[in-house]
């Protein structure tokens, strides 16, 4: 399935699901979303994942200076090109305006506001503390009195202990099916697609696998391998073809759509015995260790998970990878940490590329030689 | 064994033809817009001169255009193919600069594999290429062959911070007119695109013997603000005499062929 026909089915899907009454939420792709509060309210989570293009980055000039993060400026592009190229967006009911970053919480308060966009606000500690725990409970506690208000009725604890089970098996299934031995290209579209429909998608997840099992096609790839880390590569990036046109293939993805949704797992004995739904979701925050800046010396956490994935493969398979760390055009908090990732991964032997782009087509080339050459050293 | 590297910049397409490691020929042309017209007719005269057949030949191609060569049997990017290439000349070489007419790099070898170990590369921006000083050239009215030697001639040179190239042009252009001598302003031209290619040099550690390449390698200014900001002299290819900065793309597109063909 292509992009146009993928994005073709959602917008049918949400037009579907508008009909049957159900509202929709938008938000930024980030972490500490807690789609499950949305799904037991009876909302649909939409989440933004499409990656930019000079036209959406032209388009949110009006909005935003140019030096803004490309991502952030596509996201505003998104909604500012009329016609709407992604036609769904018109049916966003209400738009999360959140912190994880500061062109996170500019942009989503342009899209609130300039696109007539009712908000609703959730803000994440930058800490993971004693009192920032607290902090975050009071926000899941507000938002779903936001929720409520909306609907005019409670949302009940086992309607949101059943939504948190039904996205941990989600993730549980999606983690397993990060394992299989496919192309890069072709992992990354499931990807795109699972955390796009979220559980909807369980079933076509479930079925890939079945067919997957009774074909036993075990293909071995010739390219490089490469862990993507930094950013991730969003729905419509032509990024991940110009990794497999240089002859490498992505086998982690370590970034947001990838190992950062599926790893965020809640154990079975935590489900159990903590009965509050709501202290399940904040066990789930103080335990992510992806959060970026919500982590406690998240840098040297990154380069000892990135060191371990590395070793753990080199012992699997007898072979070396090669880090891609994607970073998206003035998005501050990758490209800051970027030299001293790549410096201190370079120590230990593992070689770094800091790809820093925006999504541009006159790069393309640019782009592409500089991934060839990598492909090229490893 | 005969080979040929092609590479085809943005700007030029040069071409060396090697049997064995020895240069047998080479050509260097405009690239113009019709990158795979330039390239065949190129190969064409080599393959006529010399009396060759294209099956005798394996023609390894690199650069912006690499993809672009019908005729070419594998491709190589231009990084690898400069690593390569200035080891031609200078085989204990630990780092390269290669300045050509649309981006410029900086590559370090390793001194182990002597294979490339780190890169950088500008981005899309003109500053710090050869663009940037044809932009310059033209606003001072000087030809691009002498703004080098302008640029030597001064003891003061101006001092241009804006490293956008459209902003530098109107700095330059008011410098002229508060009567700035021209060969002050031609210095602080050169002084700023070595200023930013020494730095993005010096972030992957760059270090002595650093070859300078691509044309803009026969700048002798460029040069010489490139050694005064890495603190360090940098050495240019010479064959015969004249500068081949220009070439170490196609030559060691060229030997990277021999070396996979003979295994
Ligand atoms: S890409 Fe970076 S700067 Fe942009 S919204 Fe995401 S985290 Fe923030």
């Amino acid at each position: 399935m292509d992009n146009l026909e993928l994005l073709s089915d959602y917008s049918s899907f949400l037009r579907e699901k508008k009909e049957e009454g159900k509202k929709i939420i938008g938000f930024i792709s980030h972490d500490n979303i807690p789609e499950e509060l949305f799904d037991a309210a009876g909302f649909i989570p939409l989440r933004l994942l499409f990656a930019g293009n000079d036209e959406f980055m032209d388009a949110s000039h009006d909005y935003l200076p140019p030096s803004t993060c490309a991502f952030a400026q596509s996201c505003i592009g998104l909604f500012s090109l009329k016609p709407n190229q992604y036609e769904f967006l018109d049916l966003i009911d209400y738009f999360i305006v959140s912190n994880h970053c500061v062109s996170d919480i500019c942009a989503s308060e342009i899209i609130s506001k300039r696109f007539d966009i009712p908000r609703l606000n959730f803000y994440i500690p930058y800490t993971n503390n004693e009192n920032s725990i607290k902090y975050f409970k009071l926000e899941l506690l507000e938002l779903k009195k936001q929720l409520e208000e909306i609907n005019g009725k409670e949302i009940k604890d086992e309607n949101l202990k059943e939504s948190i089970k039904k996205y941990n098996s989600f993730k549980r299934k999606l983690l397993d099916f990060s394992f299989l031995n496919i192309s890069g290209s072709e992992k990354l579209k499931i990807l795109q697609k699972a955390i796009l429909y979220g559980p909807f998608f369980l079933p076509e997840l479930e079925s890939f696998f079945e067919q997957r099992s009774d074909n036993e096609i075990q293909t071995s790839f010739n390219s490089k391998e490469v862990l993507l880390t930094g950013g991730s590569i969003f729905i419509n990036d032509p990024l991940i073809d110009l990794v497999e046109e240089g002859g490498g293939n992505i086998t982690f993805f370590d970034s947001w759509i990838g190992n950062n949704y599926y790893s965020q797992i809640i154990a079975n004995d935590i489900l159990d015995s903590i009965k509050n739904p709501y202290d399940i979701l904040v066990h789930r925050f103080k335990n992510n260790n992806f959060g970026d800046h919500s982590v406690p010396n998240f840098l040297e956490n990154k380069i000892l998970q990135l060191e371990k994935i590395y070793q753990d493969h080199l012992k699997k398979t007898g072979r070396k990878l090669g880090i891609i760390n994607h970073i998206i055009k003035f998005c501050d908090h990758i490209s800051l940490l970027s030299s001293h990732l790549k410096n201190r991964l370079q120590e230990k032997g593992i070689q770094v590329l800091n790809l820093e782009r925006d999504y541009s087509r006159a790069i393309r080339g640019q782009l592409s030689t500089r991934i060839e050459a990598f492909l090229e050293m490893i | 064994m005969k080979t040929c590297g092609v590479d085809i910049g943005s700007l030029e397409t040069k071409m060396v033809l090697l049997d064995d490691k020895n240069i047998m020929d080479y050509r260097v042309g405009r690239s113009t817009f019709d990158f795979k017209r330039v390239g065949s007719n190129m190969f064409n005269e080599l393959l006529e001169k010399h009396n060759l057949r294209k099956s005798e030949i394996y023609v390894m191609s690199t650069g912006y255009g690499r993809n672009t060569v019908s005729f070419a049997d594998d491709r190589i990017t231009e990084i690898t193919a400069h690593a390569r290439g200035v080891q031609y000349f200078y085989p204990e070489a630990h780092s390269v600069i290669d300045i050509g007419g649309q981006d410029s790099k900086a590559i370090v070898i390793s001194e182990k594999t002597r294979n490339v170990i780190d890169f950088q590369m500008n981005d899309k921006c003109a500053a710090g290429t050869g663009r940037f000083i044809e932009v310059m050239a033209g606003a001072l009215e000087v030809p691009i062959q002498q703004i080098g030697e302008l640029a030597l001639n001064s003891n003061n040179p101006a001092s241009i911070s804006s490293t956008c190239t459209v902003f530098a042009e109107s700095e330059v252009i008011s410098l002229f007119a508060r009567g700035t001598k021209k060969e002050d302003i031609a210095a602080g031209i050169h002084k700023s695109i070595a200023r930013r290619v020494a730095g993005m040099a010096k972030r992957i550690g760059v270090a002595p013997l650093l070859v300078f390449c691509g044309g803009v390698a026969k700048n002798i200014a460029v040069k010489k603000f490139l050694e005064l900001e890495l603190g360090f002299e940098i050495v240019t290819p010479v064959i015969n005499g004249k500068s081949s900065a220009q070439l170490t793309g196609a030559i060691g597109a060229a030997l990277i062929a021999q070396e996979q063909r003979s295994g």
